[in-house]
């Protein structure tokens, strides 16, 4: 008989992400991804001043603040045909190189290492023979087995306090769970260190952006960061320099450390290469613009359908024609009030809650479709996209990373794999030593570029009479970002984000076609039905970020997330 | 010197969840504060709470809560109320947060010797940029708990002579100009 597994998050006031699961004999028959709460931001936006829309947008989301604020400085160039100088976009990419940086460390440390790392095991490692096979792996020099010992140390007065605290909640123990207990160590300690290397890629965003958080350098037509070269007050040799300093530290975590781990727990848990494939059809957009224009970028986009990356079709701009015409919102099986699939331009957040239903609706989640098609965005589309383009860059990670599983593990990974849930976290990370070696590009070519005397930071919007439209972009770190702005009179008359997570987490379309989480988990063998371990790591390795709000402390502790079976 | 983090959370643009920041920057408005004292509005940073608590002796958080108290009510609570709440499954980097953040400092030694949450109780978490009137009416009240906690830490502060602008950007209501201190008028 079908059991229903519900995983639901409902502390606190956030919208979060809920997966439903439907298992016949120990695999997934079914799933529905939803979000639940309904947020409605973007009409917040309706009659303001297109200039301060960022400064709101910035807000949707606490933990993917800049990538909000960059996409809507960009919708309203698209609409103003506003260029961007050379020193704003440099800066604006290192901003958004940091934060990716940043971001792709936490996800896998802090969100979704221990789906595959047992914290119980790490007590019997020896650090000696860990740091012996650390050594083999990565010349990484804090594998020493005096950290080793210290990390093993905190996890062994955690279990003998019988206090787990954060670890409470895993399923230590399960079946599904396979690294020897050396391996669970080394990963435990990087761990640690990773929260290090985090925070310095924050303060790379903190010194360009003013703050963190929220940075405040941002302006319609480009940056508001004096650039004097002399004055340690401005952006000058000295922060540069501190900018470099940091960025070395954090590319070497990427590289030594977090590109290893990734691959090192590729190759021992080969069968997630042939689990969490779903919807094969991808979208990215270009990004890291290199001239004032946005005619060429270091990160190239495009989309591919049904996994066929001969097929490949790149996109020449951020702003591509093909997606400004091809990107439609379906809200058949979402709690909007029903009507037929809009543009972003026309788009409409009037909301119609009905409650949880399967076959109606089920979600705050709106579908996003591109040509009437749900894509899969992330990392893995970035890649498989510059892949199928011949991307050097994408290419040199993505045979680097291969290579890697290959040398630790014997199996040889094909890029057909990569439709998978190991092929996302390998993606992150290939996309990760990517974005680490353009970090020092686009540094060198913003001290380049102030050497020859540019200090422009800023072009003037102008806002004609007539009505304008325009289409702000973002390959973020979870995928393709787009800010859809409609502009009248200087002021904003309709304002739609379809973010990353909205692709992925997509409900069902009219025609009944699940979203990219719902496919990816059909099929998912579970060990134990009532611990879905194996669900969480295929829903985690997309990197959902539902929320993009409201947080708020629930002091009574009354509902922990929890597997129910219904 | 002591490394203190008053941080003000939550979402400016749901309702009264933009309590903590809002207070942040009254408190900047109003107040100068030692060296090693910093005000911060943080909005709604999950796991991030962590780099931003890191390293710090003390850490004063203002945030919305929900309670079954009256809207505006305020309530305190120590590292061990919080972490009596057990961490939630993973879901997405919004789930962890503060219960999460606490845990994860005092697993990697660097949590902070003092914490202390102000909470306000909200009304509404309604999209929107204002905050509802009870919650505004007990911002007086919040305040002092926060500078009652300094005094506690040994920590100085002065009231500023010219207050600066309270830069509470994202409501109509009160203008980038406004001063904020007719919100603190019976403190």
């Amino acid at each position: 008989m079908a059991k229903r597994i519900t995983i639901d998050p409902i502390t606190r006031i956030e919208g979060h992400l809920r997966i439903d699961v439907e298992v016949n004999n120990n695999a997934v028959s079914n799933a529905w991804a939803s979000c639940t709460m309904w947020r409605g931001i973007e009409n917040i936006l309706r009659g303001r001043d297109p200039r301060d829309a960022w400064l709101f947008t910035q807000r949707f989301c606490g933990v993917c603040t800049t990538v909000h604020a960059m996409a809507s400085v960009r919708a309203v160039e698209d609409a103003l045909k506003l260029e961007v100088p050379l020193n704003a976009q440099f800066i604006r990419n290192l901003i958004l190189i940091a934060h990716a940086l940043h971001d792709h460390i936490v996800h896998f440390y802090q969100l979704s290492a221990l789906d595959w790392v047992d914290i119980l095991e790490i007590p019997k490692a020896d650090p000696a023979a860990t740091s012996k096979l650390a050594e083999s792996l990565s010349p990484w020099t804090r594998n020493s087995r005096n950290e080793l010992k210290a990390a093993q140390d905190r996890v062994k007065a955690v279990a003998s306090s019988g206090q787990l605290g954060i670890f409470a909640n895993g399923y230590w123990g399960h079946p599904a769970m396979r690294l020897s207990p050396e391996v669970n160590l080394l990963a435990f300690s990087h761990y640690i260190q990773a929260l290090e290397y985090q925070r310095k890629a924050l303060q790379v965003v903190g010194i360009l952006g003013s703050k963190t958080p929220h940075i405040q350098n941002l302006t319609v037509g480009g940056v508001a960061n004096a650039i004097d070269l002399d004055s340690p007050g401005a952006l000058g040799m000295e922060r540069l320099e501190m900018i470099r300093v940091l960025l070395d530290e954090v590319v070497q975590f990427i590289n030594q450390v977090y590109f290893v781990d990734v691959c090192a727990v590729a190759a021992m848990y080969p069968d997630w290469f042939k689990v969490g494939s779903g919807v094969r059809n991808y979208l990215a957009v270009p990004d890291l613009p290199l001239d004032t224009k946005g005619t060429a970028y270091d990160l190239p986009g495009g989309y591919l359908m049904n996994g066929n990356l001969a097929g490949v079709r790149p996109f020449k701009t951020a702003s591509d024609q093909e997606f400004r015409e091809s990107v439609s919102e379906d809200v058949t099986h979402a709690y909007y009030r029903s009507g037929k699939a809009l543009h972003p331009w026309v788009g409409e957040t009037e909301p119609a809650f009905t409650g949880w239903d399967g076959e109606q609706k089920y979600s705050w989640v709106k579908a996003p479709r591109f040509k009437g098609e749900p894509m899969q965005v992330g990392p893995l589309a970035q890649v498989l996209i510059g892949y199928a383009q011949g991307h050097p860059l994408t290419r040199k990670y993505t045979d680097l990373a291969i290579n890697q599983v290959q040398a630790v593990g014997g199996i040889r990974v094909t890029p057909d794999m990569l439709h998978s849930t190991l092929g996302r976290h390998a993606a992150r990370a290939i996309r990760a030593a990517m974005l680490a070696e353009l970090a020092h590009k686009h540094l060198q070519l913003l001290i380049d570029n102030i050497a020859k005397g540019d200090y422009t930071v800023h072009n003037q919007p102008v806002f004609p009479a007539h009505q304008v439209e325009g289409v702000g972009t973002h390959e973020a770190p979870r995928g393709t970002l787009s800010h859809w702005v409609v502009v009248k009179d200087e002021k904003i008359k309709n304002y739609q984000a379809v973010v990353p997570s909205t692709w992925n987490a997509s409900p069902r379309d009219r025609s009944g076609t699940p979203g990219p989480y719902e496919a990816s988990l059909l099929h998912t063998p579970l060990a134990r039905p009532e611990e879905p371990l194996e669900v969480l790591r295929t829903v985690h390795s997309f990197d959902p970020c539902m929320a993009c709000a409201c947080h708020a402390f629930d002091p009574s502790g009354r509902q922990i997330a929890e597997a129910k079976i219904l | 010197m002591k490394k203190v983090l008053i941080g003000g959370i939550g979402n400016v643009l749901l309702g009264d969840d933009g309590v903590g920041p809002y207070v942040a920057r009254l408190l900047a408005s109003q107040y100068e504060f030692e060296d090693g004292v910093e005000v911060a509005d943080l909005g709604t940073p999950a796991l991030d709470l962590i780099d931003h608590i890191s390293g710090r002796d003390a850490v004063i958080l203002i945030d919305a809560v929900a309670t079954e108290a009256t809207p505006g009510t305020v309530l305190l609570y120590r590292k061990g109320d919080i972490v009596r709440q057990m961490p939630v499954a993973r879901m997405d980097p919004h789930s962890p947060a503060l219960v999460d953040t606490l845990f994860s400092t005092d697993l990697f030694g660097i949590a902070p010797a003092d914490v202390l949450l102000v909470g306000i109780t909200v009304e509404s978490y309604e999209t929107g940029c204002s905050i509802s009137a009870p919650v505004k009416a007990s911002l007086a009240r919040v305040v002092a708990e926060v500078l009652r906690e300094l005094d506690r830490l040994g920590v100085s502060y002065t009231c500023r002579r010219h207050p600066v602008d309270l830069s509470i950007w994202w409501t109509n209501a009160e203008k980038m100009k406004s001063t904020g201190s007719e919100l603190l008028q019976f403190l």
